[in-house]
């Protein structure tokens, strides 16, 4: 199911050298990815353990200890400094194209929400003040972040995400063809029996490729997805409208969901668990569990940053935290999710993780599954 | 209209947090990361030489290949010699500055 790369009406109409720009980040990106971090865990122990050692007559210990190791380490600086100002580029690089055509984009989502008749529906909450663990953020470096909201028709969250999120994908690796609703449908088939859920909840939808990919997937099927930032929604709106796919957007907090119990076949959550804190994250999949049917299905994707077998893989991975807005980044990663699944009410025999393979490309992604018992 | 200027200032404007460093130096971190946007820029750059070859290759029927093979010598050779070396002087121009460091 295709997902990146679709055109719609509110998209930037990026030049032929602002598409350059773009890809020279992911090019640049791609070579950092590819070349160069994966040796940051042999410069800690050619660089950076020895010059802690020097410093402190004892090796590095505890993950501060060897974060400090890491940035006693010249290669490691140099390309944490590197990396740094390379995800700054991505913003740079789709930022430009965004406030350059926003005059036009916004007419397009405006008109697009205005169509009588339109497929999907728009519910923002102007009594919601975003939640500020994830608001008050630059999450990921994204300028203004997630709810930035610069009053009515702001959609510049929105496409940042999706423009962004494609720069950053196609520099990490992921595959153009790959696609996150696609791994959760193609599990549904392999792990569930095929089923086919006619009432799907997405959380934390952001500009909503995974909403529009489960709408276009199932026409029949009905699609609301929930995110906190205005912003985002109006553009997911939008672009759901501009796909001629329906989708119903709700601005709404993941830990205090206004849908009635057992409402869902389906409740899904795509790379939402790692930007939120773990006190925000059992609300969330509290919420999940009630909202869903009995005989209902609930899957939690997430990055496969978890169960990283050394302490120095795991500080390394948790560059994002420090360097990268990524605030939950390590809570994430050492979260014990079983534990948080069976506080939500879920028995151990019905929860179930699963390292899937992408749809396209040679990345992977986690995600945790329970079925409501009938 | 919204200028490329403007676009780029409305997008730096909306950023927020304090900046984290990895270099044990501001001033070469700084100096790191206008050097990686020239490197982002040679690249457009780049990008737009190749399609003024390609369209040339097309309206006089050579190829691609042919016209990037293209060598000079004698006159042309030593005026492109001669920019290469004002290029070189204008970039390396603080290697050459003759005035000492100033005092802190």
């Amino acid at each position: 199911m295709k997902v990146r790369d679709l055109q719609h009406a509110v998209l930037p109409r990026s030049s032929a050298e602002e598409q350059s720009r773009q890809g020279a980040v992911v090019a640049l990106r791609r070579f950092l990815n590819r070349h160069v971090r994966p040796r940051n865990v042999a410069v800690f122990d050619t660089e950076a353990a020895p010059a802690f050692a020097a410093a402190h007559g004892r090796q590095p210990q505890s993950p501060t200890e060897i974060q400090q190791a890491f940035l006693m380490s010249p290669s490691y600086r140099l390309w944490s400094a590197t990396n740094r100002a390379a995800q700054e580029m991505i913003w740079v690089s789709v930022g430009e194209p965004i406030y350059r055509d926003l005059d036009r984009m916004t007419e397009a989502a405006r008109d697009l929400a205005a169509t009588p008749g339109k497929l999907g529906s728009l519910a923002l909450d102007p009594t919601y003040d975003p939640s500020p663990e994830v608001a008050g953020v630059d999450i990921h470096l994204q300028p203004g972040g997630y709810a930035m909201d610069r009053g009515d028709n702001d959609i510049v969250a929105g496409a940042l995400y999706e423009l962004g999120g494609n720069v950053f994908s196609f520099g990490q690796g992921i595959g153009r063809g790959d696609s996150k609703a696609g791994v959760v449908l193609r599990l549904l088939d392999e792990h569930f029996g095929g089923v086919r859920p006619k009432r799907i909840l997405d959380i934390g939808c952001s500009a909503g490729a995974a909403s529009a990919a489960y709408a276009a997937n199932d026409p029949e099927a009905e699609v609301h997805a929930i995110d906190i930032g205005a912003g985002m929604l109006r553009y997911a709106h939008a672009r759901a409208e501009s796909l001629g796919v329906g989708v119903h957007f709700h601005q709404m907090d993941a830990s205090a969901l206004t849908f009635e119990d057992d409402s869902f076949d389906l409740v899904v959550s795509h790379n939402l668990m790692h930007e939120i804190g773990a006190e925000k994250r059992r609300a969330m999949l509290r919420e999940a569990r009630r909202v869903v049917r009995p005989g209902g299905i609930v899957i939690h994707q997430d990055i496969a940053i978890r169960g990283l077998p050394t302490l120095v893989q795991q500080v390394e991975r948790d560059w994002d935290t420090h360097f990268n807005g990524e605030a939950h980044w390590n809570t994430y990663q050492n979260a014990d999710l079983v534990a948080d699944m069976t506080a939500a009410g879920f028995t151990e025999a019905e929860i179930v993780e699963h390292d899937l393979p992408a749809i396209h490309g040679a990345n992977r992604w986690y995600a945790i599954s329970a079925t409501k018992p009938a | 209209m919204t200028t490329q200027v403007e676009a780029l200032s409305a997008l730096v404007a909306t950023a927020r947090g304090a900046r984290p460093q990895s270099l044990a130096s501001r001033e070469a971190e700084e100096v790191l990361n206008i050097t990686l946007a020239v490197l982002v820029e040679l690249a457009v750059a780049n990008d737009r030489i190749d399609r003024v070859e390609r369209l040339v290759a097309e309206v006089s029927g050579r190829s691609v290949e042919d016209l990037r093979d293209i060598r000079y010598d004698g006159e042309v050779a030593l005026e492109r010699q001669a920019a290469t070396d004002a290029l070189l002087t204008r970039a390396l121009r603080i290697m050459l500055d003759p005035r000492a460091q100033a005092g802190g």
